[in-house]
């Protein structure tokens, strides 16, 4: 999968894509409009990843360049500014997902493979953890080949799980992907042991093993190790 | 008290008193001119008498008008001038009367004179005076009121037109006073002060606005830079306490993230940056808002109700509803009780939304404030943002409580523009 990360903030720059090299991808980058243009004109990506407070440029101009050049690019516009105009109007310009800063890593992988989803059905619709498989064209969830019936909570939260596997995920950052950031839940995150209970008693119950680690209570991680 | 009639007010009181020394003056002038005349008057007739004594012998007697008669000695002081009251028949009252006494000694004789004239009574001096006086009084102001009804209309006119344009001036709107030249001096210079004024203040309040939003916008990106390098620390093999200080400075850092665009979303609110012609159904919203909520209600035991009496429409975009929603629902969740309830009720131009929770002292006046917040771990802000929110979509929020119930009402202020739509 390649990707090409456009932001100015060469630290966050550099952080990103170490993250996405360490996940698997072939990561390019531009920190500039005009970097970004030269490279969106040659090359074709997989995603792209869009600043669009760029220094020298407005990146919303870029999408329609990239909509033309890189037709089968899933578009991730990532913003300072939680606009719901800019938002508006990048989707409309053919972006796939809008990102306000600050996001986190495991988040922004989500985000990636949940567009990459929609944009290339054909066959790789499947997610494999050992024993699990997860179908995500129709968000079937099997142990061992048996399928098992899941809330939509609950399937959303095993499937961030899967991809973000052998991270600790924070308890805050799994109650702010379930329930976007504007949940204002503060210290009331009962509710994700609750879901994470049902999991583990369903997956053990079709015969599979217990990958969700607690982390001193603070967090949790999925992982075989 | 306006301009003009606190100038007539002065003006009034000025002319009254004026006029009340002018007809003192004018009375004793006037008293003084008649009795002149009067004393001259009768010297002219005791001369003519003595004419007559002396030619004829004769004395002539007219009561009460001339009185003669001959006396057997001079006056010591002769020449008097006296004021007598006299029986008036045909008035039945006592008049008064100006009475000339003298002794005057004619071809050896002593006579004495006395000529006697009706007064001018004084009351009649006064209405005299009054009279004219007045109908001066009442023409003046009758002058005055028409000529300030008349300069209202060319004088003040423009005055009011420019104020009115101060007063519908706002420096959201990105438009520059424009006031009325008025030609009077006094206004023109007020107007050109106010135009520098409202020039700079507008210049302060861009650069202001241009500088805090900036500020807003760059301090995330530092803030993902942190977040990232703590989520990457996260991952490596640290013990537990260090752990603790990593998971605690995310979840600060995100918080100060989400206190930042909170508050960025309502300056842009304050501003009028968003759309108010869009038609959202608080109804779906709401709906799609329980559902994602499920889990949470489920997980507190908490009973939920909803009652759709009519269809609600919010003229705001669907974004800004469900940031509404979404936060009275949080609320709700946030103070309720472990088995409360919430109630939810919505109404052709009402969304109503009650819980159960502990008693608190907040009022109405209080509650929607920003960084109010009673025993709570949020942002205080929440509510704040919903009373914003309201004031943009043109409807109101109520906050009542009692006993252990909790209710916020949203109403929609109906326009009958709205109601023909």
């Amino acid at each position: 999968m390649k990707i090409l990360i456009v932001e100015d903030e060469v630290e966050l720059l550099i952080l990103i894509s170490n993250y996405l090299t360490k996940e698997g991808y072939v990561c390019e980058l531009a920190k500039s409009y005009q970097k970004a243009e030269d490279k969106v004109l040659i090359y074709q990506y997989d995603i792209i990843m869009l600043d669009i407070g760029l220094p020298d440029g407005n990146g919303l101009d870029l999408l329609n360049i990239i909509s033309k050049t890189n037709i089968q690019a899933g578009i991730i516009i990532v913003s300072a500014k939680n606009s719901i105009e800019d938002k508006i109007k990048g989707l409309d310009l053919g972006a796939d997902d809008y990102m306000t800063k600050p996001f986190q890593l495991s988040e922004l992988n989500s985000r990636i493979r949940a567009v990459l989803r929609r944009r290339k059905f054909k066959g790789n619709s499947l997610l494999k953890f050992n024993e699990i498989s997860i179908d995500t064209a129709n968000k079937e969830v099997k142990i061992n080949g048996i399928a098992l019936v899941f809330t939509k909570k609950e399937y959303d939260m095993l499937l961030y799980f899967v991809i973000n596997k052998n991270r600790v995920l924070t308890k805050e950052a799994i109650a702010e992907h379930l329930w976007d950031d504007n949940i204002d839940m503060a210290n009331n995150f009962d509710f994700i042991y609750t879901h994470l209970n049902n999991i583990r008693r369903k997956i053990k119950k079709a015969g599979g093993n217990n990958y969700i680690k607690t982390i001193y209570a603070m967090g949790y991680k999925f992982t075989d190790q | 008290m306006k301009f003009i009639s606190k100038i007539n007010k002065q003006y009034f009181w000025t002319l009254i008193l004026l006029l009340i020394g002018i007809s003192f003056i004018g009375y004793f002038i006037l008293k003084g001119i008649l009795e002149k005349e009067l004393r001259e008057d009768i010297f002219e007739k005791e001369f003519a008498i003595i004419n007559e004594i002396r030619s004829t012998g004769k004395l002539p007697n007219l009561y009460p008008i001339i009185e003669t008669r001959e006396i057997v000695k001079l006056k010591a002081q002769p020449k008097s001038f006296n004021t007598i009251y006299l029986y008036d028949n045909a008035e039945d009252e006592n008049e008064p009367y100006i009475e000339y006494t003298n002794t005057v000694a004619i071809n050896h004789h002593y006579y004495l004179i006395k000529l006697r004239h009706s007064l001018v009574e004084n009351d009649e001096l006064i209405i005299a005076i009054a009279i004219p006086l007045l109908i001066l009084l009442i023409l003046t102001f009758a002058i005055s009121y028409i000529l300030t009804k008349k300069m209202n209309k060319t004088i003040w006119k423009d005055f009011e037109h420019n104020l009115s344009e101060i007063e519908n001036f706002s420096f959201n709107n990105k438009q520059t006073l424009v006031l009325k030249q008025t030609n009077i001096e006094e206004f023109d210079k007020l107007n050109v002060v106010i135009k520098t004024l409202s020039n700079k203040l507008q210049r302060d309040y861009e650069t202001l606005k241009e500088f805090s939003e900036n500020a807003s916008h760059e301090i995330q990106t530092p803030l993902s830079i942190i977040l990232m390098n703590l989520e990457e620390l996260l991952q490596e093999d640290i013990p537990e306490e260090a752990l603790k200080y990593v998971v605690k400075s995310i979840n600060a850092v995100k918080r100060l993230s989400t206190l930042n665009k909170s508050l960025v979303l309502m300056t842009k609110i304050e501003n009028g940056q968003f759309n108010t012609n869009a038609k959202t159904s608080v109804n779906d919203v709401t709906k799609e808002k329980i559902e994602e909520f499920t889990p949470l209600f489920k997980n507190n035991n908490i009973q939920l109700r909803l009652e759709e009496k009519g269809e609600f429409i919010l003229n705001i975009e669907k974004q800004l509803v469900e940031i509404l929603v979404n936060n009275l629902l949080s609320n709700a969740i946030k103070h309720n009780l472990s088995d409360g309830f919430i109630h939810i009720t919505i109404e052709d131009s009402t969304l109503q939304i009650c819980n159960s929770g502990e008693k608190n002292t907040l009022t109405n006046n209080t509650i929607f404030k920003r960084f109010i917040k009673e025993n709570s771990p949020s942002y205080g802000l929440g509510l704040a943002i919903v009373k914003q929110l309201c004031n943009l979509s043109k409807s109101t929020i109520t906050y009542s409580n009692y006993d252990n119930t909790h209710c916020f009402t949203l109403t929609k202020k109906e326009n009958n523009k709205n109601k023909l739509l």
